[in-house]
């Protein structure tokens, strides 16, 4: 079984702690996402599991099997380099064979295994060159079929998407994925690429500074951010941020700042007189030339072709909307903003954490 | 864009040159080796190819013949009865056994000693390197003498073995630093992804390193057996009756007068073997082994 189990897992460097206890659990056949920004700890979780650092202290099983101590080779997990790390002096056949050979397994399974590896990727035209004469995303792909061949408990991937061109990184994404979906094998991906982990995960775990803020399905993360951290990690253009107070209003419990005010949900749990942050994700700002709604003024407009965004300062602050509507706005225009009162988060400005909404 | 003649001309004339001055000194040496005493002496001229060219210095220093009397000077070799002094062929025999050697030895402990200097953290392992390579910072000359007891004492002295350590010492400090450099090119992800795949340590190190290191390897044999091949001064002080060719071609040079016949004779000799060798490992002397590994 692949199941992945890390308890009050810790990395040190000499003095320097660098993962400050680590609890997750990944499910066997689950894909789960690392996702955090960089020197974070993401690699060297990976790494731990791989068996490529050696645990300070805590505890790494796999299946049931408690592995801290297990040497690498003996893991039966199969992993994808960053830089691929292909071994440059074989052809992509020996490439893939090579952990089998090692095996001693029977040739003619060893090219079985091959040649289906080969189909999955669509590595058989290649089959006989080596690395050099590849592309970048042949040679990401033969590191793919060098890990499948194995049929190993455990897929782990270290940003194998990084420094592929756009378009390449969109297509493999959607490979793997599928690839994925076909094997069900256990597999945790490493990424600073948050579309990466949106798309891509069954779960994401959100990181900072050698902790996990937070563990959700992708869209269970971006809807409901436990603290301010993944509220601004998560999202392009990010959530927007007010700072202010609770105030008492006609109609119930108000944020204000200057002297603008908003709505909030009915049952939050907020307190007048309390100090947050007011967060609004962009596309949950209606904006529209004229009517009701808060008054800002248009800074900057980008046209992304399904959208435009919006830039405009509100009472100070600067401010993103989305808008669907080809409206043709310009700077210095007039723009009413109207927050989607249900989707309004609040944050504690002091602990920085979620303020439930009811 | 296409260069003009002129361009190409000039190019052409300057790599002729550039060639030029480096095969000429061996151009003429391997041309004194087959020019009679009397050629190589002309005080009224520089004889360069209207002479009658004779092998009788290699018949001599290769082949082992006794020298016969020459005509022009008179003198000949008195009494000592086929035993031909000038007689290269042992010679030639204990330099190839001891480059061989020394060459081989060095390249193996090279190879093991720049893996672990390259992959495996040990306390220590920075200052290390420095304190191999201080070995070479001295002048071999300053410790020649303790080195002649030393081996002396421990049988070492006069024999093949003992010029083979001798050499496989001097070389190892570089050996190492050369191997490590291009060890440290090829990236740990490689190792790791091999120990992920099933590696042990060695299995790592024979089946994936070796190969992509090759070329370093070859570059350091052929600096190792070139060291060996001409080392003068370890030779010369190390032994007595096993003479390698740059110390017997010392020997060339009597009280009465130097033999310059003989000495550009083995001295020509002498190219060839290195020749070979380089030829032997020069298709491995190839950059880029590891192209592609890694995404660039
Ligand atoms: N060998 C090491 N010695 C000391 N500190 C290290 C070592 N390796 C990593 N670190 C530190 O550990 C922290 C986490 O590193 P890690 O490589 O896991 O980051 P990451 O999240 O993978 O970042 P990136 O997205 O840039 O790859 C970093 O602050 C890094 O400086
Ligand atoms: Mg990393």
């Amino acid at each position: 079984m692949g199941s992945v189990t890390i308890q009050n897992l810790v990395k040190r460097y000499g003095g320097l702690e660098v993962l400050h206890g680590i609890d997750l659990t990944v499910e066997d056949g689950k894909f789960v996402v690392l996702l955090g920004p960089s020197g974070c700890g993401k690699s060297t979780l990976l790494r731990m599991i791989a068996g490529l650092e050696t645990v300070s202290s805590g505890d790494i099983a796999i299946g049931e099997q408690r592995v801290n101590d297990m040497h690498p080779k003996d893991r039966n997990i199969a992993m994808v380099f960053q830089n691929y790390a292909l071994y440059a002096h074989m052809s992509v056949r020996e490439n893939m064979a090579f952990s089998m050979r090692l095996k001693k397994t029977a040739q003619a399974e060893v090219d079985e295994r091959v040649n289906w590896a080969a189909s999955i990727l669509s590595l058989e035209p290649y089959l006989d060159r080596f690395p050099k004469e590849l592309s970048g995303g042949q040679r990401q792909r033969v590191a793919m079929g060098r890990a499948i061949v194995r049929n190993p408990d455990v897929f782990l991937f270290d940003e194998p998407l990084s420094n592929l061109d756009a378009k390449l990184r969109v297509q493999m994404r959607k490979e793997i994925k599928e690839l994925h979906q076909r094997l069900k094998t256990t597999t945790v991906y490493v990424t600073h690429d948050q579309i990466e982990a949106m798309t891509m995960a069954d779960q994401v775990v959100i990181m900072r500074d050698g902790v996990i803020e937070q563990i959700g399905t992708p869209l269970d993360i971006y809807d409901n951010p436990d603290n301010l951290f993944v509220a601004q990690f998560i999202g392009s253009p990010g959530m927007n941020l007010l700072s202010g107070e609770i105030v008492q209003g006609a109609g119930g419990k108000m944020f204000q700042t200057g002297d603008v005010t908003c709505e909030l949900p009915q049952n939050s749990a907020a307190m007048v007189g309390q100090k947050v942050l007011y967060g609004i994700r962009p596309e949950h700002l209606q904006a529209s030339m004229q009517g009701s709604g808060l008054s800002a003024t248009v800074t900057v407009v980008e046209p992304t072709g399904p959208e435009i965004h919006l830039y405009a300062t509100l009472a100070g602050h600067e401010i993103c909307a989305i808008a669907h509507q080809r409206l043709d706005w310009k700077p210095d225009d007039e723009l009413k903003l109207n927050p989607m009162v249900d989707r309004v988060h609040l944050f504690d400005a002091e602990t920085k954490v979620a303020i439930p909404a009811g | 864009m296409h260069d003009s003649t002129l361009k190409l001309t000039l190019r052409y004339l300057v790599s002729i040159l550039i060639v030029g001055i480096f095969v000429f000194p061996i151009a003429w040496w391997g041309l004194t080796s087959v020019k009679p005493i009397s050629a190589v002496f002309d005080k009224d001229r520089i004889v360069v190819f209207d002479f009658e060219p004779t092998l009788e210095n290699y018949r001599v220093t290769v082949l082992g013949y006794s020298k016969r009397g020459s005509k022009e000077d008179g003198k000949t070799l008195m009494g000592t009865s086929g035993n031909n002094s000038y007689d290269g062929r042992s010679s030639i025999v204990s330099s190839v056994i001891v480059a061989v050697g020394s060459t081989l030895i060095t390249t193996i402990f090279a190879l093991l000693a720049s893996y672990g200097l390259s992959r495996m953290r040990f306390w220590g392992s920075q200052g290390y390197l420095n304190w191999i390579l201080s070995q070479r910072f001295l002048p071999p000359v300053a410790i020649i003498v303790p080195l002649v007891f030393i081996f002396h004492d421990m049988g070492l002295r006069d024999t093949h073995a003992g010029l083979i350590i001798a050499h496989t010492l001097i070389n190892i400090p570089i050996a190492v630093l050369l191997l490590k450099s291009f060890m440290d090119d090829i990236p740990i992800d490689i190792d790791q992804a091999a120990m992920i795949d099933g590696a042990t340590r060695f299995q790592c190190f024979w089946m994936v390193i070796l190969p992509m290191v090759k070329g370093g390897l070859a570059a350091t044999a052929v600096l190792c057996f070139v060291f060996s091949w001409t080392e003068f001064l370890l030779s010369l002080f190390l032994t007595s009756s096993i003479r390698t060719i740059p110390v017997k071609i010392t020997t060339y040079v009597t009280s009465t007068g130097s033999e310059w016949g003989y000495i550009s004779a083995l001295g020509t000799s002498a190219i060839l073997p290195s020749f070979i060798f380089i030829l032997l490992v020069q298709r491995h002397l190839v950059r880029g082994l590891t192209m592609g590994a890694i995404k660039d």
